[in-house]
């Protein structure tokens, strides 16, 4: 019989992804079968409960105690391996030099032009003012900074011409550097601008993948186009853009923003802008093109679409070469999904999401919403549409899984795969299932290789399909590209070997799951698909 | 008034990193120059005294 143990460590903080790696190792030591090292909060603890490592001790631990949880062989002795853990824990780190102060740190810099801050929300503002005050930008990754917080930081950035990307900005890409969760693209001509995280990834990755490149990526954070904020860093990011000699082309890149702040833009872009733009206000309203940007601005309504018109933009070999060979022809999306569903019952009639990007579960949404309907979700377009527990799908669901209720207190799913992996068997179990949709967000601040660590839940999950009588139709996306340090090329590889369907863009994967549940999209259906989805337009 | 934003965009990075040490190592791997600050928020008698120290000054 293995035994469970579990020692709480009061008042004992680390963040959620140093705890995720102490994890890991503690999963190496021999005689271990399972280990977590969490902080005691709700959501941890009914995770350790599904993983039959929690015990009444665990129970009592709070949100500011640690708990250390693990299941050994009976033939070790499970005090020795508490004891081992704890050494981890206490273990002196590496030969880094860190600073307990950010004057020292700066100091220790020789200046410093950009601060990465991700402390606790309602402890951005009192980090973050004394650096603008000093001339340095800001990527503000932290999420719960009050609404008032961010306003009064991003008038003061603007004020003195610095950028402060975010609140809740989690990819920037400065100089060709990844900032947070960010790819390896080429350089090139393309400036980019989104409020939309996942959304910057997948612009950024289709634009690298399609033979150009970008100048910078600035994420400013989902709220910067939401009338309090007022698209205050948008606009300074297209202002900088219009500035700088080495960009030609701008791609503005956003869920639905305010209609006031869209107007904003699009005036500004019109008025005031030189170079050529590309709008991806996903789900959001078409606009007229004021007759001063005729010619230079282009309306998308996916990140394909996109990616591609600033190719085309910027050559229009580029573009032609990329459209065929990079994504795929509509008759070869119906011959993929003919494929799948070919293979399915006829009570597989779901689809299920279970996405780590949330633009990319936005995008999938609006997709869906005009090829197969409603779709639940715990980010729904319509309020009646919102799951009413996330971790159980309903009929149609595409779930995010980077959103709060399953971040609390752990490390971001595309760090740690734990919950994802978990729910992809659950899915596998429910017989109306027909495909199960992944986006793999690789590149840096991603996990090292997300492909074998969901490896053993796809086997199952194809497993328990096959048990049950019926073929699992499993698609994914990898957002990344071959220079990622995962190699995203090397995780499509691994991803097919596991009898996973991939799909290059997250709306092909889509439009292929649609299909599938459809049992097939007539010739019409498709080409209107890539008209109005896969192509801009001049509104 | 961008040429602040300009002069970050041809400049080497130097990046403080607060929070999530995580990011500190992303950066590293990509040859940065990147310092860590290990930031822990202020004990709370340490931000009273604080904000009665401002008062009185």
């Amino acid at each position: 019989m293995p035994v469970v143990k579990n020692v709480v460590k009061k008042n004992l903080f680390r963040d959620s992804v140093q705890l995720l790696h102490l994890s890991e190792e503690a999963k190496k030591i021999p005689g271990v079968i399972d280990a977590a090292i969490v902080m005691g909060t709700e959501l941890n603890k009914e995770l350790l409960e599904k993983q039959g490592i929690l015990t009444d001790e665990g129970r009592l631990a709070t949100d500011n105690d640690m708990v250390i949880a693990v299941k050994v062989r009976d033939d070790v002795s499970v005090d020795e391996v508490v004891s081992r853990v704890e050494a981890l824990l206490t273990a002196p780190r590496a030969e880094e030099r860190y600073f307990y102060s950010v004057d020292s740190a700066i100091e220790f810099l020789g200046g410093a032009n950009l601060a990465l801050i991700s402390v606790p929300g309602q402890h951005a503002r009192e980090v973050v003012m004394p650096l603008l005050e000093r001339g340095v930008h800001i990527h503000l990754f932290s999420d719960h900074v009050p609404l008032e917080d961010e306003v009064e930081m991003k008038k003061f950035a603007a004020e003195r011409g610095l950028l402060l990307m975010g609140p809740e900005a989690g990819t920037s890409i400065i100089n060709g550097v990844a900032i947070a969760f960010a790819n390896v693209v080429n350089r090139g001509p393309i400036g980019v601008v989104a409020a939309a995280g996942t959304g910057l990834q997948e612009v950024t990755v289709l634009i690298s993948r399609a033979g150009s490149g970008i100048t910078q990526g600035i994420g400013v954070g989902g709220r910067d186009v939401k009338s309090a904020v007022g698209g205050i860093m948008t606009l300074q990011a297209i202002k900088a853009f219009e500035a700088d000699s080495s960009t030609d082309v701008v791609v503005v890149v956003s869920k639905p923003p305010s209609p006031d702040v869209q107007d904003r833009i699009v005036d500004y872009i019109a008025s005031k802008g030189r170079k050529k733009y590309v709008t991806c206000f996903i789900g959001g309203k078409e606009f007229r093109t004021p007759e001063a940007a005729r010619g230079r601005l282009v309306q998308t309504r996916t990140l394909h679409a996109a990616a591609l018109e600033a190719v085309r933009f910027v050559s229009a070999e580029l573009y032609e070469e990329a459209a065929k060979k990079v994504f795929l022809r509509p008759e070869e999306v119906v011959g993929i999904a003919e494929k799948e569903f070919s293979k399915l019952e006829r009570g597989q009639k779901y689809v299920r999401g279970l996405f780590t990007g949330g633009t990319l579960t936005y995008e999938s949404l609006v997709i869906f919403k005009d090829l197969i309907g409603d779709v639940y979700s715990n980010t729904p377009l319509k309020p009646e549409l919102k799951l009413e527990d996330p971790w159980r799908s309903f009929k149609h669901s595409v779930v995010d899984l980077g959103e709060e209720e399953f971040t609390t207190g752990r490390a971001h799913p595309m760090i740690d795969p734990t919950i994802r992996v978990q729910r992809i068997v659950e899915e596998a179990r429910d017989p109306e299932v027909a495909v199960l949709l992944l986006d793999f967000v690789v590149g840096y601040g991603s996990h090292p290789d997300p492909a074998s660590a969901h490896a053993a839940a796809i086997k199952e999950a194809k497993k328990v399909a096959e048990e049950g009588g019926r073929y699992l139709a499993i698609l994914a996306h990898v957002c990344g590209t071959e220079r990622d340090p995962q190699n995203a090329e090397k995780q499509e590889e691994a991803l097919k070997a596991m009898g996973v369907t991939v799909l290059p863009t997250n709306a092909l994967m889509a439009l292929t799951a649609a299909a599938i549940v459809r049992r097939g999209l007539s010739g019409e259906d498709v080409n209107r698909f890539y008209r109005e989805y896969l192509l801009g337009y001049e509104g | 008034m961008v040429e602040e934003i300009l002069k970050l965009f041809r400049s080497e990075l130097r990046v403080v990193n607060v929070g999530l040490e995580h990011f500190y190592g992303e950066l590293k791997k990509q040859g940065v120059k990147v310092a860590h600050v290990a930031w822990q928020p202020k004990p709370k008698l340490e931000k009273d005294l604080e904000e009665i120290l401002s008062k009185m000054l």
